[in-house]
């Protein structure tokens, strides 16, 4: 079977299908060999069209792997191509220029020195590794390497383009999964009596197991049979078919993951019919993994889409009619056929004689020999065994039911003993499985079926009238007792005496032996055999290897396959990229109406939070120097701004804040704090009171959102105050000009208001016109300066900015940013909640006992507070300076001698500190210990990992007597 | 090795049995509810350390069918308050020997923990643990993306516009390990003790008279016993309500995904707090990712396309090109959540009904130091200093745990 | 559940709500101790059956009341709070 690159040498003269356009070629390489390709090829068929026979090296003992399944449903044509690892080459579209290669193999696929360890293979039974490595313990690290490079498939590529990936989301009355026979007929009759139908199918064209095959149905070719029933389908007008998609989920009401090339579907149905189909699945024998062994589906496929030999001399092993079909096709192709083996004793005869071939009858597999590919088999018959030479080993022993969709929907399946396969014992409502997937084998069975899903689908989806119901009843009877039944390879009668490299599993290279081992150590339910021998884990997901898995667990067991039971089937139904699931991120970025402005000049911007907020604008020592000295201007429009409505605001507001709200004049603002229900501190802010029954509040700008939905969740959810909430955030810009000149510069742009401090004194709220912008100012002091904050609708935030700018040009304005604000409230020794608190602090630690009135009326918090103001506060929350000059970093710890590996224990933390500019030295705020909490005490830090003095300071460190702030 | 080399000459020798099937007797000294992580090390370290032999584990399913056997088997102890350091430090040291202990390689892969920042404030959080881990003699510091660089290329550094990188804190011993292995390791330890290991076992009741256990009903029948431990985590406040005893606990789901097998190319743990992102590459060569708890309470084990969706769009903005590495496979677990985001161990207002629960999305790593200090206190019948903080009592008195402030995505 | 129905805006995708926790009714501060105010902080039913749990639509700002069992996650039943419970 040498491998010679001609391209195409193993085409047959005609394909029977359409799929290849032998006009159009096309060219690609593998492993650095350029190989030529026609329109409509998988890379799978071109290679096999160009005679590879070797695809893959398998994962444990670097087997040669070849086509088994041609379907995308197995592991052993997996390629990398591309950009992308783990490719089912089977299924992938050839294009040009395509560069695709091998995956782990080295130095080559034909040379793979891992191979080797089939050599030693008794001494790696499958949890070898358990049982291993363990000493000496130093060791294990490298061990562990050369597991870890053993094991793996493809290789991410690091330049790898995040792609055009995108989103849809559908809508259907009926969703059909599946357009084979079943899905077809179910699509129709859904559409028929008035559905929305969406069908979708994985293959890029309608028909399902009838597109590969060629038996006579009603005189013609099974293809054009189902072309002409897809023709019907596709041109209803109420069935949008979807091709080349495939439903990888089904997930908590009928909302259904699928996935086209690089477009993740959304789609939500009111039914779904699964009609899916079945994966063959191969038998359990000796060397059933040599290349040149593949599935009686796969040869079908290789001869009637593409138009490939998969061989010259082929043995059919059948255990159902299809398998019988499929020899008189492959016959009909130009192949030999040497035998057929036929594992029922009584297969039908009509079949069988169709074929130019010996029959053998009551056959048994007993081992495929060959060393790069299959070169004859053993075949047990009459009690005697038989080698017959061929290139070629299909095998069409049996099926598992596709009917993952309806497992994961919460649907359950029981074995079945007369068809040997596992279908739905239990089917969760709104779903319905028809065809293949329901244990149905003959094309009417399937067409009726199919029918009768279509019919249930609709009228659960509320179409459909009595004569629907009247068919869906005649339908259902007839499927009663129609079920044709046939026998599948069954592991539990099969020859277990062979028991060598005869893998139950392809994806992990595990044996038969290896399944039983497993079983005689203690796992012996079947989810702890999965587990410990992995069979069922890799990438065919247990498409190929659980029903035998099962089978062989019963069997070595002793029970019955049924109280078996089988594994949860997870999604995907087929492994799905990270591109599609997560397509582009929309994560919203908020930006403020000035956010160009700050852009433009150069601003440092950071995130907080959604927002973009300018850090600095290059020098913020200049702009803490510009607040304390002259004038500047900050963008707080991330601010949270809530408008309060309603007679009963002065209550909420008694409620939601720890301090007193009863008596706030109109024109007058107050600052308070908010706890939790547990007495933490949640958020902080101001709030005025601007006419009768109206109150802006702000919140922080992190804090927001919890705010608003903390104040709708009171208000709706038992308070019944008379209050409405609006959440005003982006509806309105904000600014803080700030600094002794603010009132001067404000003056200039300013009018309906008397801004001089009799008339418009700190804590106080006016409206007014500011660069002819309505405009709410709020005489507030988070800086330590004069200041005031222009709150203005936004679309006028950035002319007002712009004028401010220009009125404070003589005063030297500076805009200013985050930096310089954390610098200019710390020097005040205001708090910032979420930094210098967490998620246990409660203000009467937090040095805002000042605010807590616990002997107001009920507030929220407040048991919690009282509760525990009955201990003494342990901790405080309190300024430092640091002597030496040391600047520490936030997060720092606070220490003292005791236990510990460093001979230190920690007794507080650093949670805010800067150097400040003004006080030319650093400062900030830490937790301590209350005894050690007074003023002047001194304390060791560690900073950088050596010890410091830091000394408790009294807070405000700036304007403690606040003469700069009521100017 | 030589136990491999053995059985691979002489093919017939079969490998020993990890556990043995009993009757279930009708009396017990101690009966532990739950064949997790937990229930089985509190098992093996009664037996081992205590001489306590007479004990059954009951498992409504198969052994490890719980969290033990879904997470995303993350072993750390950079955690934020002194108390759980600690605790942890103490547990990952007992999972370094583990393996050589029990005899079966658990896989344990100390490969290193990188939690990143995203923002100045979890700057401030990571270097406020890295100063309390070092302060309790843990390996962990806050290192900067040049250094991010080096131990994971793969990561997008760049100024990028949504969530950019400026740290991380480093835990060179945080790793991975092989979480089924573990649960097989102890409860073979646990058989070979004289424990009785009773899977398809299912408790439907406790039995209390006057605020005492007098025994555990199951579905294969009655137990009488002093001593119960409730190891159930998910389930947690299902068994609990069974002996009367409330705890403030909620279940949550909390999903995770493993990609196709990938030649090794991650050499590090990446956890992100902000975009709620975690991923590691087993020996086995899958990428293995999780992200937040679902967002409601729930007993439902159901996957979700929202997480998938969610995961993959915020772990490829931080390694883009892992665009077209598949999802092979996905489930949940369930989470026993405290308020405080830490465990509650010991006793109850029911004498001999004690718990080992609250779990959440962090216990696995707990495992050897809960059990082995559980099993101290079911001996000596007093708290160990370890468990102290995390007692049941301290929601009524006020005094919770600290690690709500790290616990963003804390597993 | 993929789907919740506010009483406001009908049916919508469960992305757009937030959890709010199982219904609890808030004691008068009169009324409560420490143990029985730790309870209404902490302690909740967490059955695995049916709960009355509160919700809120993001979009509308509306906090509801709604039945959903824990373990099938099916909703039966949704509506605006009410003093009658
Ligand atoms: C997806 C996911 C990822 C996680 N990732 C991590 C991680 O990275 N690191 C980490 O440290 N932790 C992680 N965790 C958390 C961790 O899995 C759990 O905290 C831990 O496994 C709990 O162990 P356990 O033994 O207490 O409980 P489980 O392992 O849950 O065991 C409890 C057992 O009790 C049994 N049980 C319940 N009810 C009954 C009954 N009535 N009768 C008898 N038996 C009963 C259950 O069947 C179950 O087997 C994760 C969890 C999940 C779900
Ligand atoms: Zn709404």
């Amino acid at each position: 079977m040498s491998v010679k690159i001609t391209g195409n040498n193993r085409r047959l003269p005609t394909a029977r299908s359409q799929t290849i356009n032998r006009g159009k070629s096309i060219q690609f390489t593998f492993n650095g060999k350029t190989y030529t390709a026609y329109e409509g090829d998988t890379i799978a068929s071109a290679l096999a069209a160009s005679g590879v026979t070797t695809f893959s090296r398998s994962f444990k003992y670097h087997r040669r792997r070849g086509l088994l399944c041609a379907a995308g449903n197995c592991p052993n044509c997996l390629v990398h191509a591309g950009d992308e690892p783990n490719v089912r080459s089977c299924v992938t579209p050839v294009s040009e220029g395509l560069k695709v290669r091998s995956q782990n193999a080295w130095p080559s696929l034909e040379r793979d020195v891992m191979s080797l360890t089939q050599l030693v293979d008794r001494f790696l039974p499958a949890g070898f590794y358990y049982k291993a490595f363990m000493r000496p313990r130093a060791l294990w690290p490298y061990y562990e390497e050369i597991l870890r490079h053993a094991a793996g498939l493809g290789e991410v590529v690091p330049a790898t383009k995040p792609g055009e990936f995108d989103k849809v989301y559908k809508h259907a009355d009926v969703a059909v999964v599946g357009g084979g026979p079943a899905g077809l007929r179910a699509a129709l009759a859904a559409a028929n009596q008035g559905a929305n139908v969406m069908l979708l199918d994985s293959e890029p064209a309608l028909g399902g197991h009838l597109r590969y095959a060629t038996h006579d149905i009603g005189g013609q070719p099974a293809y054009q049979y189902a072309a002409a029933l897809a023709a019907e389908v596709a041109a209803h007008p109420r069935i949008d078919v979807m091709t080349n998609t495939t439903a990888f989920g089904c997930y908590k009401d009928l909302w259904l993951g699928a996935v086209s090339g690089d477009r993740l579907i959304k789609l939500r149905a009111r039914a779904l019919v699964v009609a899916a189909g079945a994966y063959e699945i191969p038998p359990v024998f000796e060397n059933n993994d040599l290349p040149g062994v593949m599935l009686g589906s796969a040869a079908q496929r290789l001869v009637n889409l593409w138009g490939v030999r998969p061989g010259t001399t082929a043995v059919v092993v059948s255990a159902n009619a299809r398998g019988l079909h499929l020899a008189r096709e492959l016959e009909q192709a130009g192949i030999t056929i040497a035998a057929v083996a036929e594992l029922r004793d009584q297969p039908e005869a009509g079949l069988i004689t169709a074929i130019n071939a010996p029959a053998l009858t009551g056959a048994a597999i007993v081992r495929a020999n060959g060393s790069r590919h299959v070169e004859s088999i053993v075949v047990r018959a009459g009690g005697q065994e038989r080698k017959i030479a061929c290139d070629l080993l299909a095998l069409s022993t049996g099926y598992l039911p596709a009917n993952e969709l309806m497992l994961q929907a919460g649907g359950k399946v029981a074995w079945d003993e007369a068809l040997h396969e596992f279908l739905p014992s239990s089917v969760p409502p709104g779903i319905f499985v028809a065809g293949e997937a329901a244990g149905a084998h003959t094309l009417a069975d399937i067409e009726r079926e199919g029918e009768l899903a279509g019919i249930e689908a609709a009228l659960k989806a509320r179409y459909g009238d009595a004569d629907a119901q009247a068919r869906r009843d005649t339908l259902a009877a007839q499927t009663a007792d129609a079920r044709s039944r046939r026998v599948a390879w069954s592991a539990a009668e099969a020859d277990n005496a062979a028991g060598k490299r005869d893998f139950a599993c392809y994806c992990e290279d595990v044996t038969r032996k290896d399944i039983q081992q497993s079983i005689d150590e203690g796992y012996s339910s079947i989810e702890l055999l999965k587990r410990y021998s992995t069979v069922s884990m890799g990438p065919c997901q247990g498409k190929m290897c659980n029903t035998a898995l099962v089978q062989l667990c019963a069997a070595h067991t002793g029970q019955t396959v049924r109280d078996t039971g089988t594994t949860t089937a997870r999604p995907p139904v087929r492994p799905v990229t990270m591109g599609a699931l997560g397509g582009r991120l929309m994560e919203p970025v908020r930006l403020s109406p000035m956010h160009e402005w700050h852009v433009a000049r150069g601003a440092k911007m950071m995130n907080a939070g959604l927002w973009k907020r300018p850090e600095h604008y290059g020098d913020p020592v200049a702009e803490v120097r510009a607040v304390r000295e002259g004038v500047a201007l900050i963008d707080i429009s991330t601010l949270g701004k809530i408008h309060l409505h309603g007679p009963d605001v002065p209550v909420l507001l008694e409620r939601l804040y720890t301090n007193r709200w009863r008596k706030l004049d109109v024109g007058r603002v107050r600052y308070g704090i908010m706890v939790n229900n547990e007495g933490v501190v949640m958020d902080d802010g101001v709030t005025a009171h601007l006419s009768d029954n109206f109150y802006y509040m702000t919140a922080t700008s992190g804090g927001a959102a919890a705010v608003y939905e903390w104040i709708e969740s009171w208000l709706q959810t038992g308070w019944l105050l008379n209050v409405h909430a609006l959440d005003a955030t982006e509806l309105r810009a904000a600014m803080n000009l700030t600094g002794p000149f603010a009132r001067q510069v404000l003056a200039k742009v300013t009018d309906g208001v008397d801004l001089s401090n009799e008339a418009f004194p700190y804590m106080h709220a006016r409206e007014a016109t500011v660069a002819g912008a309505p405009a709410l100012l709020l005489r507030v002091g988070f800086t330590g300066e004069l200041g005031y904050e222009i709150h203005v609708p936004a679309g006028y935030g950035l002319c007002v900015w712009e004028a401010l700018m220009d009125a404070g040009r003589e005063f030297g304005i500076l805009p200013f940013g985050v930096e310089a604000q954390r610098v200019l409230r710390l020097e005040k020794g205001h708090i910032i909640v979420g930094q210098d608190t967490d998620g246990l602090t409660n203000p009467l630690e937090a040095g805002l006992d000042g605010l807590v009135k616990l002997d107001k009326d009920d507030f929220i918090g407040k048991t919690s507070l009282v509760l525990a103001g009955e201990r003494a506060v342990e901790k405080r929350l309190v300024g430092f300076t640091m002597p030496d000059g040391t600047l520490p970093e936030e997060g720092n710890q606070i220490v003292r001698p005791g236990k510990g590996p460093l001979g230190l224990e920690i007794i507080g933390r650093i949670t805010s500190t800067r150097y400040s500019p003004t006080l030319k030295q650093v400062i900030g705020l830490c937790w301590l210990p209350a005894a050690l909490a007074e003023p002047g005490h001194d304390f060791t830090v560690r900073v950088r990992g050596e010890l410091k003095t830091g000394r408790v300071a009294a807070l405000p460190f700036y304007d403690p007597d606040e003469t700069c702030l009521r100017a | 090795m030589l136990q491999l080399i053995r059985h691979g000459l002489n093919g017939k020798r079969p490998f020993p049995r990890m556990w043995r099937e009993h009757e279930l007797k009708d009396r017990y000294e101690v009966v532990i509810i739950g064949g997790g992580v937990h229930g089985l090390a509190a098992a093996y370290y009664l037996a081992r350390d205590h001489g306590i032999t007479d004990v059954a584990v009951l498992e409504k399913n198969y052994i490890g069918s719980g969290g033990s056997g879904r997470n995303t088997t993350i072993i750390r102890s950079n955690y934020l308050t002194p108390e759980g350091v600690l605790f942890y430090d103490e547990s990952v040291k007992l999972y370094e020997t583990l393996a050589l202990e029990l005899n079966f390689n658990l896989l344990f892969s100390q490969r290193g923990h990188l939690t990143l920042a995203h923002n100045d404030s979890s700057v401030r959080t990571m270097r406020w643990r890295a100063e309390v881990n070092q302060l309790q003699g843990v390996d962990s510091r806050l290192i900067w993306p040049d250094e991010i660089a080096r131990l994971c290329p793969q990561l997008d550094l760049s100024d990028h516009p949504r969530y950019p990188i400026l740290a991380a804190l480093y835990h060179p011993p945080g790793g991975v390990i092989r979480h089924d292995a573990v649960v097989w390791g102890y409860a073979r330890g646990a058989d070979l003790r004289g424990v009785h290991i009773h899977q398809k076992t299912e408790v439907t009741g406790i039995d209390v008279t006057n605020s005492r256990v007098t025994g555990v009903r199951t579905t294969r029948g009655t137990i009488k016993t002093g001593v119960v431990l409730n190891a159930t985590a998910g389930w947690a406040t299902l068994i609990s309500d069974m002996a009367g005893v409330r705890l403030p606990i909620t279940t949550h789901p909390l999903q995770a995904c493993v990609s196709e097998s990938l030649k090794p190319f991650l050499n590090v743990i990446i956890v992100s707090g902000s975009l709620h992102v975690y991923v590691s590459q087993s020996d086995r060569g899958e990428l293995v990712m999780g992200a937040s708890v679902d967002p409601y309470t729930s007993y439902s084990l159901d996957s979700t396309l929202g997480f998938l969706e969610g995961l993959s769009g915020h772990l490829l903005e931080l390694m883009p090109s892992l665009a077209r590495v598949k999802i092979l496979r996905q489930w949940a677990g369930l989470c026993d959540m405290t308020p405080d985001y830490s465990p509650i161990m010991g006793f109850t207002p029911v004498e001999g009904f004690l718990v080992d629960v609250g779990w959440g999305t962090y216990g696995f790593k707990a495992g050897p130091v809960s059990g082995k200090r559980m099993a101290e206190l079911i001996a000596t019948d007093r708290t160990p200093d370890l468990l102290a903080p995390f007692r049941l009592s301290r929601f009524e008195e006020g005094r919770l745990v600290g690690e709500k402030g790290a616990a963003s995505v804390g597993h | 559940m993929l789907l919740l129905t506010c009483p406001n805006c009908g049916e919508r995708n469960v992305a757009e709500f937030r959890f709010g926790g199982e219904a609890v009714k808030r004691p008068a501060p009169e009324d409560v101790n420490r143990a029985t105010w730790a309870d209404y902080l902490y302690l909740r039913r967490n059955t695995n059956g049916m709960q009355r749990e509160w919700w809120y639509h993001t979009p509308c700002g509306c906090w509801f009341v709604a039945e959903r069992h824990t373990r099938t996650q099916d909703v039966s039943h949704t509506a605006f709070w009410s003093p009658e419970g």
